[in-house]
């Protein structure tokens, strides 16, 4: 297999919550490949750690602690380089019983490293999209403008007229209507569709290489959810563009994904082929992925108007990490024989079939 | 299953909601004026014990709806019977003990929920707003809340801060449930939650239901949860319910093109090679409707598949021909000229 074009390994993304006196681990150790061509979903709860790790990839998450390790190896075409190189040198950390102690970073140094690295990357390279499209447009200029914007800054065209064509050009392939007319839109006279396929022009309008989509569905009525899954779906196919796609909408993931991770308490679970690792059916899943799963309402609970399976409890908190699986207190898969194992010590990420890996003690040995 | 025989507890009859959009006093003389038809004589009604669904896309009218039924906004036309009483008129000090019987659930999980108090307080104030009660009895009664709501006793000394997104909506539920109230209007209830979560609360509300035969006005664009909570659903367009029905049979045997639309975005959503049992060609026309320039006849056709597959005939867009809601056999209505499979 060539080589991955995102390869993230044992990434470490730290918080401190002021409220609680204690330093969240919102994204730990996070490993993750992302092929050329290929889409990897990434489901989780919220606070499973799913957008952090994207912004952590785009270098958006700047402070203390903040990133403090793991490593993020970038290789398209034009760039290969590890996007945290030499990073750790500027955190020192201090872990006792489960908790993390202490974070020492010199924070500007940090940052100064990470710009220099991140320079180039960000918006050429990567490109992203978010969840909430208006949030992320510029209600004072118009769409066009906006994009124009973008094209001159990633894609070397200066002149303004060019741009603007590229831009147009952009609009059109995103399917939105009249797209000469629609340039001189503002957000606002648009509706939330129609902003979320500009976000998607102004990303692409650069050609990245590598696109991150953070929930770009969610909030988004269900018929033009399907469309821009649809669109997206076209786009990735006629650009070969490599993407990241969080959502906590499995549906969502099932269509556009290639392989998917599953995340829960800043840690990949699960890993492997969509096509395995959605299948209600398929054998080898984590017990997480199989609740969620079975959470969702599907024709067969709505005709048998059964109660949904819910996960009982809540999603735990990062702060004390217990030495067992996260997932030990609301698991319903534990047998006598692993439970020991399973409150004593964190499984590893195993291989249960070819390019699938699950991290529970049930598939060990 | 709705029984027969229970009573009616809400009953709608031609309720419409039309907001002004005045801008500044020039708007009388520049003609920006004039008004936006948010809710469009709707009529329905809600059995004891039964929950009702409501769908369509944003701004549709359906959050317009459930205030107008609180009387949260006041209707422009329409009456609104609770309990076989008309309340369309009744004045705040009036409607003040009918809110103990008719409560709101809203999407945002902090809504009526201080931050500066604890949960204990919280379910005090709901629980002596209407009534006198001891001290003692609180206590009781906030612990059966809890119990009903399958919260721990330790949450009542903690601040809505302190309380993740599934136990904030049980603390809301608890605090509706403190009342006693017998008709809910849950405004998207799950849809700032986890899908376990999700699965946690719609499993509490149709346990709630069972024990206490409440009655749901349950509004959702999910349409999956909707299927799974209603007994009955009624799907809005721009203001108008355009279809409404047992739930099995607007889901399974839509009628109306926008109600198959919708359904059908979510097969596909899940299933990329779904069969369609009705090839409806699906063009690039969803605009965004225009209140200033309204469609003419169906509101529905710029959309329509049927209407251009027709080659547009003209019943759709004479304005003197606004399909209304009729009867295609057990109590399944449609608003189209031409329903599917006739």
């Amino acid at each position: 297999m060539a080589q991955p074009l995102l390869k993230i390994e044992n990434l470490r993304t730290y918080f401190y919550a002021h409220s609680k006196q204690a330093f969240v681990r919102s994204v730990d150790g996070v490993s993750l490949e992302v092929g050329q061509r290929e889409t990897v979903g990434v489901v989780g709860e919220s606070g499973s750690g799913k957008s952090i790790t994207a912004m952590s990839v785009m270098g958006l998450i700047s402070g203390g602690p903040g990133v403090i390790g793991g490593s993020i190896h970038y290789a398209s075409d034009k760039v290969q380089k590890n996007l945290l190189e030499g990073l750790e040198n500027y955190v020192q950390l201090e872990e006792g019983n489960g908790r993390v102690l202490t974070v020492k970073k010199d924070e500007s140094g940090w940052q100064k490293a990470s710009e220099k690295l991140m320079a180039g990357m960000r918006g050429k390279e990567i490109a992203m999209i978010f969840q909430n499209p208006r949030a992320s447009l510029n209600p004072y200029i118009t769409v066009g403008e906006q994009i124009t914007e973008a094209v001159r800054l990633h894609s070397g065209i200066s002149a303004v007229k060019e741009a603007r064509e590229r831009a147009i050009h952009w609009l059109e392939r995103v399917k939105i209507d009249s797209p000469r007319l629609r340039y001189n839109s503002y957000p606002s006279g648009m509706s939330g569709g129609m902003c979320q396929r500009a976000m998607i022009a102004m990303a692409l309008s650069s050609e990245p290489s590598l696109l991150i989509a953070d929930e770009p569905t969610t909030g988004l009525d269900a018929t033009i959810q399907s469309k821009i899954v649809d669109l997206l779906q076209e786009l990735k196919n006629e650009t070969g563009i490599s993407t990241l796609l969080i959502s906590h909408d499995i549906s969502v993931i099932t269509r556009l994904s290639d392989r998917v991770a599953v995340l829960y308490g800043g840690a990949v679970v699960e890993y492997g082929p969509a096509s395995q690792l959605l299948d209600a059916q398929a054998g080898f899943k984590h017990p997480y992925t199989a609740a969620l799963l079975a959470s969702v309402p599907n024709q067969q609970k709505i005709r048998a108007r059964a109660n949904l399976q819910a996960i009982e409890g809540e999603v735990p908190d990062t702060i004390n990490t217990p030495p067992g699986c996260r997932f030990y207190a609301r698991c319903n898969q534990i047998t006598p024989e692993i439970r020991d194992k399973c409150a004593a010590i964190h499984p590893e990420l195993k291989d249960v079939a070819p390019g699938h890996q699950v991290r529970c003690w049930r598939f060990i040995n | 299953m709705p029984q027969t025989k229970s009573k009616t507890i809400l009953e709608v009859h031609q309720l419409s909601k039309h907001f002004s959009r005045k801008r500044g006093v020039l708007s009388a003389f520049n003609r920006r004026g004039g008004t936006i038809p948010a809710v469009d004589n709707v009529s329905f009604y809600l059995r004891e014990n039964e929950t009702m669904g409501l769908v369509g896309e944003s701004g549709c009218g359906k959050t317009t709806v459930a205030r107008t039924i609180l009387r949260l906004t006041q209707p422009t036309s329409g009456r609104i019977e609770f309990d076989g009483r008309d309340i369309t008129h009744l004045s705040d000090s009036e409607l003040r003990p009918l809110r103990r019987d008719m409560q709101m659930i809203f999407q945002d999980l902090d809504a009526g929920l201080n931050p500066k108090m604890r949960v204990s307080d919280i379910l005090k104030e709901a629980i002596t707003v209407h009534e006198r009660v001891s001290d003692a009895e609180v206590e009781i009664k906030s612990r059966l809340l809890l119990d009903q709501v399958n919260l721990k006793y330790s949450k009542l000394g903690s601040y809505s801060s302190e309380l993740s997104g599934g136990e904030k909506r049980r603390v809301g539920i608890a605090r509706v449930l403190a009342v006693g109230a017998r008709l809910l209007v849950a405004d998207e209830p799950t849809s700032a939650l986890d899908v376990s979560i999700q699965a946690q609360v719609v499993n509490l509300l149709r346990d709630l239901q069972k024990q206490l035969g409440l009655s749901y006005l349950f509004i959702s664009h999910d349409l999956q949860v909707v299927e799974l909570m209603s007994h009955k659903v009624a799907v809005m367009y721009l203001g108008k319910i355009v279809e409404m029905g047992l739930t099995e049979r607007v889901s399974g045997a839509a009628r109306h093109p926008y109600t198959y639309i919708l359904w059908s975005s979510l097969v596909e959503k899940h299933n990329r090679e779904a069969t369609q049992p009705i090839r409806v060609e699906r063009r690039a026309t969803w605009g965004v409707f225009d209140f200033e320039r309204p469609a003419r006849g169906c509101r529905f056709a710029p959309r329509c598949p049927v209407y251009e597959k027709r080659g547009r005939p003209a019943e759709c867009t004479d304005p003197a021909n606004e399909p209304q809601l009729r009867d295609v056999g057990g109590g399944h209505q449609v608003a189209c000229h031409f329903p599917l499979g006739s």
